[in-house]
C-alpha cells in the first residue's frame, strides 16, 4: 500500500513538471508574437521598447555569442536582443536540416549557407520571408549597394522574382583559388629571372628543379609541383591554374567569351590539360603522391623544402618560415591552343548569408538590423571589433587605422574571434579595401601587387557568375552530377597516371555524354540566358 | 597433473601457432594505441612525414597544452561526468526491474509487453518525429534530453532479462515466497546481488554509450555551456580543420594566416583530444572487464 501510494506520488510529479514544461513552451511562443512594434526607418534605436529575437547561425565554438563585444554593442545601439540557437560549424547542415524540417525555425539565420535550392523551396513554401519589397523601405546601406552592382541583385534574385536571402559581398578578395607560388630560392638556384610564360617553358623549368638540384642537399628529392586530395576534390587546388593554359576557366562549368556554357570534363581543353599533366606524371615531374596525401603531408614537404611549385593562401604558410616576398606568385600560362590564359576570379558574392522566417513577428527590425552590416560602419565593426579594442583610428576622415597591442600577448585573430562572430563563416557583410585601410603590411600590399599585375591585368574574370536554378533544374543537375562527378574523378586520375590510355578519350565522352553532361551543359546555359538577360 | 602427461609433437606444433597468432593480434591491437600516444607527443611535422612511426619524436607538449588550457574542456568533461553518472543510474534503474519483471514466467502477460518491447527495436520513428516528441515534452536545450529519451535500451534488457531467467532459480523465488517475502524485497535482497556481473556490464554499456555520445546533444542542444566533452573536442578539432578546407572564396586573408599558424598543431591537438577523450574509458574497463566477460557470457550460453 505504502509503496504503492509512492508510486503514484512520482508519477503525479512527474506529470506535474512535464506539464509545467509544456506550459513554459507554450508561454514563450505567445509573448513572441502580437504586439506591434514600430520600427524606425533609419538611425539607432532600430526600435524603442527592446524586442527579443532567436537567431540560428555556424559556430566555430571560440567564445560564446552571449559574450562578443560586437553583439553587445549592436544590441545596445538597436533595442534588439537575440537568443542564438548555434550549432557547431561542421554539424551546422545537420542541424539546418533538421529545424527545417521539424518546422521548428529561429527568427533569422546568420551565416547559414543556404543553397540556391533551399531558398527557393522554402521561399516557394513560405517558410522564408521575400525581402525584396522590405529592402525598399528598411535596408537603405543594401538597396545603395544593390543600386550600385545590379549583377549583386540578379545573383540574388531567384526564378520566381522574390528575394529570399542577402549575400555576403566581398569586392576586395580577389582569389577564385588559392593561388600556386614558386619557391624563389630554387628560381635562383636555377637563374631564372624570367617566370615561364608558356606550358613548354614550365615544363623546361620543372624539369631542370627535378634534374639540377636546387635544394643543394646532393639529393634528387625535389617534387617540381605536388598537389593534395581532400574529400571534395582531387588535386583541385592545382587543377583550377593549369586548365586554365588550355582556355577552361573553371573545371566544372564555365561559359566563354561569345556565351556559350562548357561542361569541362568534356571540353577539348580538358583532353589537353589530362595530356599535359599525363606528360608531368610521366617524367615525375608531378609529385606521385598527388592523389593520396592531404594539405599536412604536402606542407611538411614543403617544409623540408623540397617543392618548387605548389598552392596555398600564401607561400610562406607551405615552406614554413616568416612571410617573404621572394616566392613570387604564379604568372598563369598559357599552350600553344590558346592565345591567352583563362584566369578565373572570385565571384564576390556568397548567396544564402542571412534570411528571415515566416515565425519572425519583426521581420522589418530585423532586416534593419542586418542592413548595418552592409554600411562601412557595420561593416567595420563585425570585421574588427569596436574601435578601441583590436584597433583604433590615426586619421578617422580617411578611414586609416591602426591596431592596438593585444592583451595578454594572444595571436591577434584569436582575440578578434573573441569579439564578433565574422570568424571563418560566410556572414552577410560587404568587404572593402577602406575597411583594412591602414593596417596591411607591406606583405599584404606586395601580394595584392602580385596579385594585381599577374591575375587582373591579365584579364581574370568570373568564369560563371552566381545565379539560380529553378527547383527542377536543381534536382535534375543534382542527380546528373552525383554520377557524372564520381566518373570525372576517377577517370582524369586513370588519364593522369596513364591507367588509361590518351586513346580513350572518345570513350570517355561518349560515356560522359551517356551519362548527361550535355543535359547539365543545356540547363546552365538556359539559366545563364534567363541571367544574362535579366 | 597437465605437466606430467607428454605433449605430442602436434600439440607443441599447435601450442607454438597459437603464440604466433595471439602475438601477431596482439601487435595489431596494441600499433594503433601506441602509436597515438606517441603522435599526441611528437612533433607534427615528423608525424606528418611520416619520420614517427612508432616512438615519440621531437617530444612536444603543446597538444596537451591547447587542450587543457581551454576551459570548456574542463566543463565539457564535467557535463560529461554529469551525464554519464545520472544517465547511467537512470538507465539502470529502468532496465533492471524491467528486465526482471519480464523474466517471470508468472508474470501475466509478459509475451505480450515483450514483443511491444521487442517491436521498437526494428521499427523507429525516426530522427524528425523524435526531435519533435523531445521539443513538445519541452526538452530541448535542458541537460534532461540526453538522458531522459535514452533511459531504456531494448537491447539491453533483453541480455538482462536472459540473464535473471537463467540465473536466479525459480526456486529460489518459491523459498522466498514462502518465507513471506513480496517481490520488491525479493527482487533487492536476493534478485538484486546475486546479480552483480549484470549490473557491472550494463553499467558499462550503458556509460560507455554516454560517454561517446555527441550526436543528441548536437541535435538538442543550443547553449554550449551544457555540451559534453565530446562535442567540446569536435569542436576544437574543426577549427583545426578549417585550414584544410580553406580556398579562395569566402576566407579572408586574416583568417588564414591564423588558420596557418594553428595548423601547425592541428595534428597534436588531434591525437591530443583522442588520448584526453578515451583515457577514461580505458581506466575503468580493465576494473570491469572480469564482470564483463563473466557476464555476457551466463547470458548468451543459455536462451
Amino acid at each position: 500500500m505504502n509503496i504503492r501510494s509512492k508510486a503514484w506520488k512520482l508519477l503525479m510529479v512527474g506529470g506535474l513538471g512535464a506539464s509545467l514544461l509544456a506550459g513554459c513552451g507554450g508561454g514563450e511562443e505567445a509573448s513572441n508574437s502580437a504586439e506591434s512594434v514600430t520600427v524606425s526607418k533609419e538611425g539607432f534605436p532600430i526600435v524603442e521598447q527592446p524586442i527579443t529575437l532567436t537567431m540560428m547561425a555556424p559556430d566555430v565554438g571560440i567564445q560564446n555569442w552571449e559574450d562578443m563585444v560586437v553583439l553587445q554593442e549592436m544590441e545596445k545601439m538597436s533595442n534588439i536582443k537575440f537568443e542564438y540557437k548555434n550549432a557547431p560549424k561542421d554539424s551546422f547542415e545537420t542541424k539546418k536540416n533538421l529545424v527545417f524540417a521539424s518546422e521548428d525555425y529561429p527568427d533569422v539565420f546568420y551565416a547559414a549557407g543556404l543553397t540556391a535550392s533551399e531558398q527557393l523551396k522554402y521561399g516557394e513554401q513560405g517558410v522564408l520571408v521575400p525581402l525584396e519589397d522590405m529592402i525598399d523601405e528598411y535596408a537603405p546601406n543594401f538597396k545603395a549597394l544593390l543600386d550600385e552592382y545590379p549583377d549583386v541583385r540578379k545573383s540574388i534574385t531567384a526564378p520566381d522574382g522574390h528575394i529570399y536571402s542577402l549575400p555576403v559581398v566581398e569586392f576586395s578578395q580577389h582569389w577564385y583559388r588559392n593561388p600556386m607560388w614558386y619557391n624563389g630560392e630554387f628560381l635562383e638556384k636555377l637563374g631564372v629571372d624570367k617566370l615561364p610564360e608558356t606550358t613548354e617553358e614550365l615544363y623546361d623549368y620543372l624539369k631542370r628543379v627535378k634534374e639540377e638540384d636546387p635544394n643543394g642537399n646532393g639529393e634528387a628529392d625535389e617534387i617540381p609541383i605536388s598537389s593534395v586530395t581532400t574529400p571534395a576534390a582531387n588535386i583541385r587546388d592545382i587543377r583550377t591554374w593549369l586548365l586554365g593554359a588550355f582556355g577552361a576557366y573553371e573545371e566544372e562549368i564555365y561559359v566563354d567569351d561569345s556565351d556559350v556554357v562548357h561542361y569541362t570534363p568534356m571540353d577539348e581543353s580538358f583532353k589537353h590539360y589530362l595530356e599535359y599533366m599525363n606528360r608531368l606524371w610521366a617524367d615525375g615531374l608531378l609529385d606521385p603522391e598527388s592523389f593520396s596525401q592531404t594539405a599536412e603531408q604536402k606542407k611538411a614537404k614543403g617544409q623540408n623544402n623540397q617543392l618548387a611549385l605548389f598552392s596555398d593562401w600564401n607561400a610562406y604558410m607551405t615552406k614554413g618560415g616568416e612571410p617573404s616576398t621572394e616566392d613570387p606568385m604564379f604568372l598563369p600560362v598559357r599552350s600553344e591552343y590558346v592565345e591567352k590564359a583563362a584566369i578565373a576570379k572570385n565571384r564576390g558574392i556568397t548567396t544564402g548569408a542571412f534570411a528571415i522566417t515566416k515565425t519572425n513577428p519583426h521581420p522589418e527590425a530585423s532586416l534593419r538590423w542586418v542592413d548595418y552590416l552592409y554600411s562601412y560602419e557595420g561593416a567595420l565593426l563585425f570585421n574588427k571589433g569596436p574601435e578601441g579594442t583590436l584597433w583604433e583610428y590615426e586619421n578617422e576622415a580617411d578611414r586609416t587605422k591602426k591596431y592596438l597591442p593585444v592583451p595578454d600577448g594572444q595571436d591577434r585573430e584569436d582575440y578578434r574571434a573573441t569579439l564578433t562572430p565574422n570568424y571563418g563563416i560566410p556572414a552577410p557583410t560587404v568587404t572593402t579595401d577602406d575597411i583594412g585601410k591602414g593596417l596591411t603590411t607591406d606583405f599584404d600590399t606586395w601580394v595584392s601587387e602580385e596579385t594585381q599585375t599577374k591575375l587582373l591585368d591579365n584579364g581574370a574574370r568570373i568564369p560563371f557568375p552566381a545565379l539560380f536554378l529553378t527547383v527542377e533544374e536543381q534536382s535534375e543537375i543534382n542527380s546528373l552530377n552525383s554520377d557524372l562527378s564520381t566518373y570525372v574523378k576517377q577517370m582524369e586520375a586513370k588519364f593522369i597516371t596513364g591507367a588509361e590510355p590518351m586513346s580513350g578519350w572518345d570513350n570517355y565522352v561518349a560515356t560522359l555524354k551517356k551519362m548527361g553532361a550535355e543535359r547539365v551543359a543545356e540547363i546552365n546555359q538556359a539559366a545563364y540566358d534567363r541571367w544574362k538577360s535579366n | 597433473m597437465v605437466k606430467s602427461m607428454q605433449e605430442s609433437k602436434g600439440d607443441k606444433m599447435f601450442l607454438l601457432g597459437t603464440y604466433v597468432y595471439l602475438c601477431m593480434a596482439l601487435v595489431v591491437v596494441l600499433y594503433p594505441l601506441i602509436y597515438i600516444l606517441s603522435a599526441s607527443i611528437s612533433s607534427p611535422q615528423a608525424v606528418n612525414s611520416g619520420q614517427m612511426w612508432l616512438f615519440p619524436k621531437d617530444i612536444t607538449w603543446a597538444g596537451y597544452e591547447l587542450v587543457f588550457n581551454n576551459p570548456k574542456i574542463w566543463n565539457g568533461y564535467l557535463n560529461t561526468i554529469i551525464y554519464t553518472v545520472v544517465g547511467t543510474l537512470l538507465n539502470l534503474a529502468v532496465t533492471l526491474p524491467a528486465a526482471y519483471a519480464l523474466s517471470r514466467s508468472d508474470f501475466v502477460g509478459r509475451n505480450w509487453f515483450m514483443g511491444f518491447i521487442l517491436l521498437t527495436m526494428f521499427f523507429s520513428g525516426g530522427l524528425v518525429p523524435t526531435y519533435l516528441v523531445v521539443k513538445n515534452l519541452g526538452l530541448i536545450d535542458t541537460m534532461g534530453a540526453l538522458i531522459l529519451p535514452v533511459a531504456a535500451s531494448v537491447w539491453n534488457i533483453v541480455v538482462a532479462r536472459t540473464f535473471f531467467q537463467s540465473t536466479i532459480p525459480k526456486e529460489l523465488q518459491e523459498a522466498a515466497h514462502i518465507d513471506g517475502c513480496t517481490n520488491i524485497k525479493l527482487f533487492w535482497k536476493i534478485v538484486l546481488p546475486l546479480s552483480a556481473p549484470i549490473i557491472a556490464v550494463m553499467a558499462l554499456f550503458y556509460g560507455v554509450g554516454h560517454w561517446n555520445s555527441y550526436f543528441s546533444s548536437l541535435i538538442y542542444l543550443n547553449s554550449e555551456s551544457k555540451y559534453p566533452l565530446q562535442m567540446v573536442l569536435r569542436q576544437i578539432l574543426v577549427l583545426q580543420e578549417m585550414s584544410a578546407e580553406m580556398n579562395g572564396a569566402g576566407v579572408s586573408g586574416e583568417v588564414a594566416q591564423a588558420m596557418n599558424s594553428k595548423a601547425e598543431t592541428a595534428s597534436l591537438i588531434k591525437y591530443g583530444v583522442i588520448v584526453v577523450s578515451t583515457l577514461p574509458i580505458i581506466a575503468v574497463y580493465p576494473f570491469l572487464q572480469r564482470y564483463f566477460v563473466q557476464g555476457v557470457m551466463i547470458g548468451s550460453v543459455k536462451g
